[in-house]
Formats: structure tokens, sequence, C-alpha cells
């Protein structure tokens, strides 16, 4: 039975990723990306990873993509760069590197532990607070001082003051 | 039968029996509310299409289904379409993590009257509850319309400050509980005997201000504004298209919200058990009916703010208080051990 619903999920996945790529009009392009976050909490949630598949939406799903939509709705169209045909030299650059990176990956999660479901804990939400508050409490304000610099830093770009 | 079978089986009931009883509720609230407004008002509401106007939502139903589809030119018509489900389904997904009532035995199987009970209930009911704000940005942006387009800002820009309210004032109530799955808090409310609106009264009228503002009820209904935007995004929408959204964001929201409210702060389905085995679907409907009520009166009783009112109180008053109150929470249940 895993097997059908992670085949369905990545298939729904890739078929978004592919999407989202290839459309050229920005609205459907952001509506993919978000079918294909969206398809990445499934795949979260087939694996028991709720948590993550829940933070997914509402971070990615929601509080970024949301933000990315309202830019995209209320740009005027007429500014818009138009559709120039497909970037031949940067897909012959991209695509090995691709490869490349899709290898190393795989043989990492294959020679690592990532996929043995035995280390999976039960109470992922009390494990993951509590790592997150002490081991690891400096990283984790650290990131939230220099997100908070760089909202400072796109406040101050964006005003009109003289 | 393999024990898979038997659960998808159980589960699928389940999604019917909610489905089917949350979409007739959703369509009586429109009767529930006419009514009720025109009495509030001095009027009589639906007296015609049958006794006491009982046969009105069908007759509405029948309306809307049967009006000529018209769709506005320049439209983007798949994310039109789409729109409309984006409008719905969060709407509809907030009921799967809504217990009614505890577990029994069934011909020697354990059942919840919960679709899904998983152990981030809450963190479901943040996602669904944001990811409404689609449907209506899509639906504005799609039907190529200023008017639709400015009310679907407008919209947009109340969830997100809502939302992020929402979750602090939640928080008080996980930490009491120590928590984020719905059955879990509510048991908690059991165990304890007492029911949290009586430990978090300030996280409970945030909440009660963001169930408004999410649903679009007023005070804080200015991205409807009849008056003023035409009810904003879904202008150019037509027949049962134009029936979806105020169904989702009026009837199911709201529902769904208030049956969220009753689980986090009035105990869920506890209380004497006067119906017998009954008695806890009862209590969970009655006190989530009570919120429905009150949400309706205020609809017709006070006038709404305005549009730049409402996202600053949010920002400026209503996240300081919901910060002041997870602090003064947690450092209370720190000294209690908990």
């Amino acid at each position: 039975m895993d097997w059908l619903i992670f085949g369905v999920l990545s298939l729904w996945l890739l078929i978004s990723v592919g999407g989202a790529v290839l459309v050229k009009n920005p609205i459907h392009s952001i509506l993919f990306f978000l079918s294909a976050v969206l398809a990445t909490a499934g795949l979260f949630l087939a694996l028991g990873a709720e948590l993550l598949a829940g933070l997914q939406i509402i971070i990615y799903a929601v509080a970024i993509v949301v933000f990315y939509v309202l830019v995209i709705t209320t740009i005027p169209w007429e500014k818009v760069k138009r559709f120039e045909g497909v970037y031949k030299k940067e897909l012959i650059f991209g695509v090995p590197l691709l490869l490349l990176v899709f290898a190393m990956i795989a043989y990492g999660i294959y020679r690592g532990k990532l996929h043995d479901p035995a280390i999976m804990k039960a109470d992922s939400v009390r494990d993951l607070g509590k790592t997150l508050f002490t081991s690891y409490l400096f990283p984790f304000e650290v990131a939230s001082v220099i997100l908070l610099v760089a909202m400072i830093g796109a406040i101050l770009l964006g005003r009109k003051e003289e | 039968m393999s024990e898979f079978t038997l659960s998808l089986i159980i589960t699928l009931v389940k999604i019917a029996v909610v489905l089917g009883v949350a979409m007739g509720l959703g369509a009586y609230l429109t009767w529930f509310e006419r009514k009720l407004a025109g009495h509030i008002q001095a009027r009589l509401g639906p007296t015609v299409v049958g006794p006491f106007g009982l046969l009105q939502p069908l007759a509405d139903g029948i309306k809307l289904l049967t009006k000529e589809p018209i769709i506005p030119r320049g439209a983007d018509v798949p994310v039109y379409y789409l729109a409309i489900v984006l409008a719905l389904a969060p709407a509809i997904l907030l009921f799967s993590v809504i217990p009614f009532g505890p577990g029994f035995t069934l011909l020697g199987r354990e059942i919840k009257p919960i679709i899904a009970d998983v152990n981030i209930a809450l963190l479901v009911v943040f996602a669904m509850g944001s990811l409404a704000v689609y449907g209506t940005i899509f639906s504005g942006w799609a039907s190529n319309s200023k008017y639709a387009f400015i009310g679907s800002l407008r919209k947009a820009a109340v969830i997100i400050a809502y939302e992020v309210v929402l979750g602090f004032a939640v928080l008080g109530v996980v930490l009491l509980a120590g928590t984020l799955s719905t059955t879990g808090i509510v048991q908690a409310q059991i165990d304890k005997g007492v029911w949290f609106v009586f430990y978090q009264p300030v996280a409970f009228i945030l909440f009660l201000f963001c169930m408004l503002a999410e649903s679009g009820r007023v005070p804080f209904d200015i991205q409807e504004a009849e008056a003023e935007l035409v009810t904003g995004y879904n202008v150019e929408y037509g027949g049962m298209k134009f029936g979806i959204f105020p169904l989702a964001e009026w009837y199911l929201n709201v529902m769904a919200l208030s049956a969220i409210a009753v689980v986090l702060f009035f105990g869920g389905w506890s209380g004497p058990p006067i119906l017998g085995p009954l008695s806890p679907y009862f209590w969970f409907l009655a006190k989530m009916f009570g919120l429905v009520f009150f949400v309706i009166w205020l609809h017709w009783t006070l006038p709404r703010f305005q549009a730049k009112d409402v996202t600053e109180v949010a920002w400026k008053i209503m996240l300081p208080l919901a910060l002041v109150n997870i602090i003064f929470t947690a450092v209370v249940v720190y000294m209690r051990g908990g």
C-alpha cells in the first residue's frame, strides 16, 4: 500500500514541479509551485513526519508563497519580462550539475541512516521542541536575528524617503 | 477483510457523515441567518416557501444551479474555477480534526468520532485557515475586475494579520494541555475538571475576534463591505459558483472555527449525561451552535470597522496582548511544575 501512496504523491510532485518550470504565465507557475509544496507535505505525512508536514504547509504553502502571490498579482503586467525562449546554454551546464548533485544526495541517503524507519520518534512535536530549545538554542536564535536584520533591510530599501 | 480495508471503510463512512451534516447544516444556516436577521430588524424573514420558509434553502439552491453561467471577459478561466475549489476545500478540511465525542466500541472495534486524530491537529487548523487566503486572492485576480481585486487584497491582508494572532492566542491553551491534538486538549480539560476559557479568557476573546475576521463576519468584514465593494472578491461570480463562497466562508468556516473554539475553550463534548450515550454529541453541538448563533447575532447588530483599523487592531493591539498572555501562561505553568 505504501508504494501506491508514495507513487501517487511523487507523480503529483513531479508534474507540479515540471509545470512550475514550464508554464509561461507567472500566476500559473506559482500555482504549480503551491501544488508542489502541498505534494511535499503529503510525502512527509506518508513518511510519518507529521510535524514537518504541518510546518511545510504553514510556512511554505502559506507564509512564503502568499507573499509571492501578492507581489505577482499586484505587478503592472506591461512591465513584466516576457518569455524569451529556452535558455539552451544554461541547460547544457545545468543538467549535468543537477544529475551530479542528485547522485551525491542519493548516495548520502543510501549510505546514511536517514532511510531507516526504526529510528523514527513517536512524539515528534515534543522532541523537536526540546532539541530546538536546548542543544540548538544558539543557532536557532542567531537564525532569527539574521531574519530580523534581513527584514529591517528590506523595509529600509523599500521605503521611498529623501 | 483485512485491517487496512476495514479502517479505510470506517474512515470513508466518517467522512461521508461529517461532509453530509456539514453541507446540510451549512445550507440551513442561510435560512436560520435570514430568519434571525429578520427578527432582529423587526421583519419576518423568509415565509413564502414551505412552512416558516423552511424550504427556502432548497429554492435558493435550485435558483443558483439553474442560472446562466457568465464568465467575465479577460478572466483567467482555469484559475477562475480553481479559486472556487481553493475557497471550499480548506473550509471542509477543517472538519477533519474536530472530535465530536469520546471514542466508543462498535462490534469489538474502538471507533473515535473524529476523521483524523493526528498529533498535529491544531497545526492543521492553522494551515487550513491560512490556505483559505488563496481562494480569495485568486478569485479576485482571475475575474479581471478592479472591485474584486481590491476586495481580495483587503481580505488577504486581514487573513495574514489575524492568522498570526490566532496562532499566538491558541498557544496558551496548548501550554496548559501539553499537546497539539484536539482529542488530547478535550481530555486534558475533562481530567482537570475545568474549561480552559476560565484559565485563558484573553486568549478566548482574541480567538473570537480572529474567527470573525477569518470568516468575514461583522465587525471585521471589511473585505466584504457590501455597500462599498459590492461584496468584494466574489463579485464576478454567478450562480452556484457564487454560492460556494458564502457557503464556505460564512457558514462552513464559522461552524468549523466554532467547533475548534469549543474544543479549545469549552471542554469539547464534556457535560452532564442527560441523554445517555448521546449526551456528548448533544453537548458538543449545543456549545458549537451557541457560538455560531453569537457570531450571526453580532453580524446583524454591529457596524464595521474602517479598512485601516482592522489590520492595525490586529498588529498593534491584539498581537502584543497575545504575546503577553503566552508569556504569563508559560511562567505560571512553569512555576506550578507543568
